[in-house]
C-alpha cells in the first residue's frame, strides 16, 4: 500500500496530492505565479494530516524556474526528513494525460513571449519537450493553460531527477561585456 | 551540550550552506559555493546561484547531519534565511527548509541574513553580550546596527546609500583584473603595497555629513576615484593602489564604527559579514579598539562570509529564548529590513 505525496509547482499553479494507489485521498492547489514558496507549505501541511505518507512525487518541469524550484527543494527535504523516496516526472506529461486524443500538442507558458510544449501521439510523448516561440508550434491541435493531472502525475513518476530547465542560465562573461 | 539543536540554511547569495548547532555550540558548518561558476561573469549570476544551490542542497544537508554525528529525527527546530537576498536563490533554501520543517513536524525560525551575520559570535560566548554595536560589511551589504537583544530587537543606524563595501572591492579588482571575488585578492596584493601611497577619498567624512548622517556610507566616489587614477597613472603601482584602496574604506568603517559606539556609550563592539574576513580591517579594527577601550568580536574568518552555522546560531537563540517560531506559510523576502529579525 502506497501513500503518495504528489506535488507540482511547474505552472502558476500549486498542486498537491495524496494519492493511495491511484485513489486521490486529499487535493488541494493555490493559484499564484509568485505564491509556490508560501503555498506549497501550507497546503501539504493541511493536506498530509492523518495519512502515513510513504512516497513523494514531484513534478520536475518544464515551468518557470523559480517556483519549478520551490516544489522540488522542498519535495526532496520532505522526502529525506520522513526517509522516503522521492520520484520526478515530466509536468507537460500529467497534463497531456488529461487529453483523450491521438494526436495533439501541449504548451504552458515559459515566459519571455515563449512557450514549453511537447507533441503527444496515440498516448505518448513525441521526443523530448522544448521552448518555443508559439509561432513556430504546430501540426496538432494545441491544448493551453491547463495544470497537471496529479493522478497521472504519480502514475506517470519514474526516474528524472533533473529539473527541465531547457534553456541555459542568462548571463554575459565579463570578456564579453561592453 | 545543551540548549535546542538546530539545523540551518543559507541560500540569498551564492553559498548553499547549512550548519547545525546545539544551543551556542557549533556542529556543523558545510558550505557549497559556485563562486567558481560566477568568476568569468564577474559577479554572482542569479540564475546560476539559484541552480547551483538545487543541486547542492541535498549533499549539504546530509554532510552537515554526519558531521554534527545527529540525525534529523533528533533535530529540534529548522531555521533559515528568508532575506534579504537574491529572491529565487532565497526560495531554494526557503523550500527546503519548509520540507524539512513539515516532514519532521517541527518548528522552523524563517530569520533575518544581516541578524544571523551577527548573532554568530554569540556561538562564542555563553551570554549575551547586549546591548552591542554591530559593523555588518559584506559584498551585498554595509550596515551600522545597535543590537539590543539579537531575538527581537535591532536598531538600524546608518547603511550604505550606494554600494556596498564588498561589491567596492569586487568592482575595483575587476578594473584592476584580479579576479572575483575581489576581496581576497585586494587583501593579498596590499600586503605588498604602501597604503598611504595614494591619499583617495573617504566617503561622507565632511563635517555636514559628520552632523547629518554620521553612519551612513558611500563607497561609489571611492571607486570612482581608483578608476580614474587606474587611467591617468598608466603604470601604476597595483599593490600600491590596492593597499590605499583597502586603507580608505578600513579606516572610513572603523571611523564610523567607534563613533556609533561613543555616541552611544556602548563599548562593545562585533564586526560580521564577509568582508570582516578583511585581514587589514581585523588588524586596524583590533589596534584602534583597543586604544578607545572597547571590546572587539570578530568572528573566524570561516564564519564572517555567508554560512549555515550563523542562521542555525540565530534560530538557537530564538528557541532558547521562548520565541515564536514564524508560519509555515512565509515566503522569502529579499528587502527585508535589518530591523525585522524573523518572520511572524
Amino acid at each position: 500500500m502506497t501513500i503518495t505525496l504528489a506535488i507540482d509547482t511547474s505552472t502558476s499553479r500549486t498542486s498537491v496530492a495524496i494519492i493511495e494507489d491511484g485513489s486521490i485521498l486529499w487535493n488541494g492547489h493555490r493559484d499564484g505565479a509568485t505564491e509556490h514558496g508560501p503555498a506549497l507549505p501550507s497546503l501539504v501541511q493541511e493536506g498530509t494530516k492523518g495519512f502515513a505518507v510513504n512516497e513523494v512525487v514531484v513534478g520536475m518541469g518544464p515551468g518557470p524556474f523559480t517556483g519549478l524550484r520551490v516544489g522540488i527543494a522542498f519535495a526532496q527535504s520532505f522526502a529525506l526528513a520522513r526517509g522516503i523516496s522521492v520520484r520526478g516526472v515530466c509536468s507537460l506529461d500529467a497534463i497531456a494525460a488529461q487529453i483523450n486524443e491521438k494526436d495533439f500538442i501541449i504548451t504552458v507558458d515559459a515566459r519571455r513571449k515563449e512557450v514549453y510544449w511537447a507533441r503527444y501521439k496515440d498516448g505518448f510523448r513525441v521526443g523530448e519537450p522544448a521552448v518555443s516561440f508559439p509561432a513556430d508550434v504546430s501540426g496538432a491541435p494545441i491544448h493551453s493553460n491547463l495544470y497537471p493531472d496529479m493522478k497521472a502525475l504519480v502514475a506517470l513518476a519514474g526516474n528524472i531527477n533533473k529539473p527541465m530547465y531547457l534553456r541555459r542560465p542568462d548571463a554575459v562573461a565579463t570578456a564579453d561585456r561592453k | 551540550m545543551n540548549g535546542p539543536l538546530v539545523l540551518g540554511i543559507e541560500t540569498s547569495c551564492d553559498e548553499t550552506a547549512v550548519g547545525i548547532v546545539r544551543g551556542r555550540t557549533l556542529l556543523a558548518n558545510v558550505i557549497a559555493s559556485s563562486v567558481e561558476e560566477h568568476a568569468r561573469f564577474g559577479g554572482v549570476v542569479p540564475e546560476i546561484a539559484s541552480r547551483a544551490h538545487l543541486e547542492a542542497m541535498q549533499p549539504t544537508i546530509k554532510k552537515a547531519l554526519a558531521d554534527a554525528k545527529v540525525s534529523l529525527s533528533d533535530i529540534d527546530a529548522i531555521a533559515v534565511t528568508a532575506g534579504p537576498g537574491l529572491v529565487g536563490a532565497l526560495l531554494v533554501g526557503v523550500g527546503s527548509a519548509a520540507g524539512l520543517a513539515i516532514g519532521l513536524d517541527k518548528p522552523i525560525y524563517a530569520v533575518n541574513h544581516l541578524a544571523a551575520h551577527v548573532s554568530v559570535d554569540y556561538l562564542t560566548h555563553a551570554q549575551e553580550i547586549e546591548p552591542t554595536i554591530a559593523l555588518l560589511v559584506s559584498g551585498g551589504h554595509s550596515s551600522l546596527l545597535q543590537i539590543n537583544d539579537i531575538t527581537n530587537s535591532v536598531v538600524k543606524l546608518g547603511q550604505t546609500i550606494d554600494d556596498a563595501a564588498g561589491e567596492a572591492f569586487d568592482k575595483i579588482a575587476r578594473v584592476m583584473k584580479l579576479g572575483f571575488p575581489g576581496g581576497p585578492a585586494i587583501d593579498a596584493i596590499a600586503k605588498e603595497g604602501n597604503a598611504t601611497a595614494i591619499d583617495f577619498p573617504r566617503g561622507l567624512t565632511t563635517s555636514t555629513d559628520w552632523q547629518t548622517r554620521p553612519y551612513d556610507f558611500s563607497f561609489s566616489g571611492l571607486k570612482t576615484a581608483v578608476a580614474r587614477y587606474l587611467e591617468n597613472v598608466p603604470h601604476y603601482a597595483r599593490a600600491d593602489v590596492a593597499a590605499s584602496f583597502q586603507e580608505s574604506i578600513v579606516d572610513v568603517l572603523m571611523l564610523k564604527a567607534l563613533a556609533a559606539c561613543k555616541e552611544s556609550g556602548i563599548d562593545s563592539l562585533v564586526i560580521a559579514g564577509g568582508v570582516a574576513a578583511n585581514s587589514r580591517l581585523r588588524a586596524v579594527a583590533a589596534a584602534r579598539c583597543e586604544k578607545a577601550g572597547i571590546s572587539l568580536r570578530i568572528p573566524a574568518p570561516g564564519l564572517c562570509t555567508d554560512n549555515g552555522a550563523m542562521v542555525a546560531s540565530l534560530g538557537a537563540l530564538m528557541a532558547a529564548a521562548g520565541r515564536q517560531p514564524s508560519p509555515v506559510a512565509f515566503d522569502a523576502d529579499s528587502s527585508l529590513p535589518v530591523t525585522v529579525v524573523s518572520l511572524s
